[in-house]
């Protein structure tokens, strides 16, 4: 097990740099921060000064080490934008996104495993025609004209929820959160429902696909030849054996939710670090989004991690060694 | 029980009604204002939260605000005479030692950089506290668009710093003997978000402020009992938030939102010509312009007959009537012709077939290739203004490649002098002189002039006019020598003005918007029917 991890965390260092090789020189490339952040009444003089300050007028190779070794202590760096450190203005940000992920997610499994092993369930209802039909939309809608339409109905027509914003916060721990009252909970519900419809209709089939492999396995013939009641074969035999790909897949679902929810918050103006990164890469913002970027790496090597643990405990077959 | 009962129900009565006659005016912005702090950042939406909380010595329009009137001393020294019996947030009253506190603080660099307004303060050598009601700003060089720029300088009181006792002896580093200034979470918290405008700050979290009025406001008080700032950079959202009954008001809708109001009685929309002018920049080299070839390898542009030739072939009418509906105007020079202090100027021609004639004079008949770039997400129906004007020249038989770019990406090509021609828009708080003196003057760094020069435009004419205008401090001089020099550049045409911007809101119908030129949306013009 050791090993394993040991060997994780080299593969994942090599990964955070060629990331941030790619991205330090793919932003110097394409923008210029002081070409964004200067307005039109700067003299050149003020723009060379404002070059120094930020520390662009230096050959760009100087610029990545210096940059690198500021990493190495700790120090992402500071927003050319906003003159602060770039890891403050991550963390101000990432409560507001993490609960969003969560409810989505959460959402996609409490509503999409069950509606899935149902489907696999019962093949040849019509209630399951409908599901499948309505997996196939939920998954073809493009996200960001789905977050419109949610805006249109919801807030628009019927005026039931905020369209945009976040809304009141209440402290938990010292962290602003939006669940824990009902302004906030209004302002949730739309961005959260438009991230789970995707999810909802990927775990329906990936439930239903995997019910209908495992319900034709020998060991479920054989567990319903000893009499097994249904109820049981479902949650001791079938669930078991149909979860496997379905973590796999939540958890990479939830990096991504968590890294590339930038349409969904643009549309709700939902201040998370999606949107964040979004502003960042239009004002060349090069430290948020290098620092951005590489935890994010880091971040999806570590649900990659916790994917394989949870594999182990699913399944006795799965050591590694 | 029952009485209890009976009671909180009657408090409960009272509180929500309290809260229903409470006028709050709900605006949404187009994106967040950056700061709390007025210094150390610039554009349209941070300056228009700001001016809730904070003052100038001179208002958006160039009158006089927390002054009440100036004297030049010298074309080097200007006193300017301060506002009695004004007061900031925290009671203190305005005296001309928070001025000089004020400029030190704009000066100040923060973690070792400066704030980005701080180019205003041009070559300001010091401010004095003359007495409690005169300030003096001295110079190095005469420096008489101060005028205008002092409207950058929000007033903070003194006593929000550590500032020793005695008068404040201002110094370029903005150091000023002061050993601590507040933070940047001073003035998020509101400690230090202390000005002595109408409105008092509340909270600020980036997409979302608050403000309530100030009762001890010096001049008129202010119309809403509260104002509420959110912003959604989104502009379908946007709409649809104002449609949802989220907001009031809302800044930048589309063209496509303004056709919907058409049919919708509970919302209307108010248009307001704007401060900034859309041009082409040309650059004139003699030899040759990036992205510009002709056969025989000369260089087109360097051509006035070309230029003409070009500006000609542009339906200024049907870009402004088609493209936009009517919400913009018709530019016939380098500043929008309403504006105070710009020129008279007569209207541009079209004329397809003289534009043609034009380009065979000049030996290019056959036409000649052009990049033509513009900046895809930065001016609202700019892209397309881009795509007419491409359709417009190959009309006259020009060869013309469109070329759009994210913002970030033009900006930086810009910068580079890697366009031979491009699409701009250019708005100030200066008046007609500011955009020419930067983008059509040689470059003059004492008197800070030509530093966006990218047309590489040199006319003598054009910069005696704007070298006697830099140092002019009479208004009717100066706005003579801004004719002269506007006279130069739209014979010489090192670029081609197409249009003026309107700035748009949609709102309630129940609410009347007296819009401003300068692209900011504020509860002040906002007032209910």
């Amino acid at each position: 097990m050791l090993s394993f991890v040991l060997r994780r965390l080299g593969q994942s260092s090599v990964l955070v740099l060629i990331m941030s090789v790619l991205v330090f020189f793919g932003m110097y490339v394409v923008s210029d921060p002081v070409a964004v952040l200067a307005s039109d009444d700067f003299t050149e003089e003020d723009r060379i000064a404002l070059a120094q300050e930020l520390g662009v007028d230096r050959p760009l190779l100087v610029q990545y080490f210096s940059f690198l070794s500021n990493v190495a202590r700790g120090d992402f760096g500071t927003s050319f934008v906003y003159n602060r450190p770039v890891m403050d203005l991550i963390i101000e940000r990432l409560p507001a996104t993490l609960e969003v992920a969560f409810l989505a997610i959460g959402l996609g499994l409490i509503i999409g495993v069950p509606m899935g092993i149902y489907s696999g369930l019962n093949r040849k209802k019509r209630s399951t025609k409908s599901i499948s039909f309505m997996t196939t939309v939920g998954y073809s809608i493009p996200n960001f004209w789905q977050a419109l339409l949610l805006i249109l109905v919801f807030a628009v027509w019927f005026r039931w929820l905020p369209a945009s914003g976040r809304g009141d916060t209440t402290m938990l721990f010292g962290i602003p959160v939006s669940f824990l009252n009902l302004d906030g909970l209004s302002h949730m519900i739309l961005p959260a429902v438009n991230l789970a419809i995707y999810k909802i209709c990927m775990q329906t089939r990936l439930a239903r696909s995997g019910t209908q492999e495992v319900m034709f396995q020998d060991y479920m013939t054989f567990a319903r030849a000893k009499g097994i009641s249904r109820a049981r074969l479902v949650r001791r035999h079938l669930a078991r054996n149909i979860l496997i790909p379905i973590v796999t897949i939540t958890g990479l679902e939830l990096g991504g939710l968590i890294a590339f929810s930038t349409v969904t918050e643009t549309v709700f103006s939902w201040p998370g670090i999606g949107k964040l990164l979004l502003d960042s890469i239009h004002n060349a913002d090069r430290p948020v989004v290098v620092a951005y970027l590489i935890l994010i790496v880091l971040m999806f090597v570590v649900i990659n991690f916790v994917v394989d643990v949870l594999y182990a405990l699913l399944d006795p077959r799965i050591r590694y060694t | 029980m029952k009485r209890t009962l009976t009671t909180l129900a009657a408090v409960a009565t009272v509180a929500l009604s309290g809260a229903a006659q409470a006028d709050v005016l709900r605006m949404a912005y187009s994106s967040a204002p950056r700061s709390v702090d007025p210094y150390p950042f610039g554009g349209a939406t941070t300056a228009g939260y700001k001016e809730h909380i904070y003052e100038a010595l001179v208002a958006h329009d160039d009158s006089p605000l927390l002054a009440t009137g100036w004297t030049w001393n010298s074309p080097t020294s200007l006193t300017v005479h301060l506002r009695e019996g004004v007061k900031f947030h925290n009671g203190d009253a305005l005296t001309a030692r928070d001025v000089v506190y004020s400029a030190c603080r704009m000066m100040f660099k923060i973690d070792g950089k400066r704030n980005l307004l701080t180019s205003s303060m041009g070559p300001l050598t010091d401010v004095v506290a003359v007495d409690d009601y005169n300030v003096r700003f001295d110079m190095a060089n005469p420096y008489p668009l101060w005028i205008q720029k002092m409207k950058f300088l929000s007033v903070l009181p003194a006593s929000g710093a550590d500032v020793p006792d005695g008068p404040i002896q201002y110094d370029a580093e903005g150091d000023c003997g002061i050993t601590a200034y507040p933070t940047r979470d001073d003035f998020e918290n509101g400690d230090a978000a202390i000005g002595t405008g109408p409105y008092k700050h509340v909270v600020y979290e980036k997409e979302f402020a608050k403000m309530t009025r100030n009762d001890d406001y010096w001049g008129a008080p202010a119309k809403w009992d509260g104002v509420e700032i959110s912003s959604v950079s989104n502009s379908g959202a946007r709409f649809a938030g104002l449609l949802a009954g989220d907001y009031d008001l809302i800044e930048n809708p589309t063209a496509e939102d303004i056709s919907a109001l058409d049919r919708n009685d509970d919302y209307t929309f108010t248009g307001k010509p704007a401060w900034r002018t859309m041009f082409v920049v040309l650059d004139v080299n003699p030899e040759g312009a990036n992205g510009v070839s002709a056969p025989d390898g000369s260089a087109p542009l360097a051509d006035v007959r070309v230029r003409q030739a070009m500006s000609l072939a542009i339906n200024r009418e049907a870009i402004t009537s088609r493209l936009f509906g009517g919400n913009a105007t018709v530019a016939n020079q380098f500043a929008p012709a309403y504006r105070a202090g710009a020129p008279e100027m007569p209207a541009l021609e079209y004329n397809p077939e003289k534009a043609k004639e034009l380009l065979a004079d000049a030996g290019y008949g056959d036409g000649f290739t052009l990049t033509f770039n513009a900046p895809s997400d930065r001016y609202p129906g700019g892209t397309r203004v881009a795509q007419a004007l491409a359709q417009y020249w190959a009309r006259i038989g020009i060869n013309v490649e469109l070329n759009t770019q994210p913002w970030s990406v033009f900006a930086k090509a810009r910068r580079a002098g890697d366009m031979g021609a491009f699409f701009y828009g250019w708005g100030h708080p200066q008046g007609a002189a500011q955009m020419i003196s930067f983008a059509f003057a040689s470059r003059n760094k004492d008197l800070g002039l030509g530093s966006s020069n990218y047309s590489n435009y040199s006319s003598a004419a054009f910069d005696a006019a704007m070298e006697a205008w830099a140092v002019e401090t009479d208004e009717a001089k100066a706005n003579e020598f801004v004719a002269d020099a506007m006279v130069a550049a739209m014979a010489d045409l090192p670029g081609i003005p197409v249009y003026y911007t309107h700035s748009l809101w949609a709102h309630k119908a129940d609410l009347t918007v007296d819009g401003r030129q300068d692209e900011r949306t504020s509860a002040f013009m906002v007032s209910k029917k």
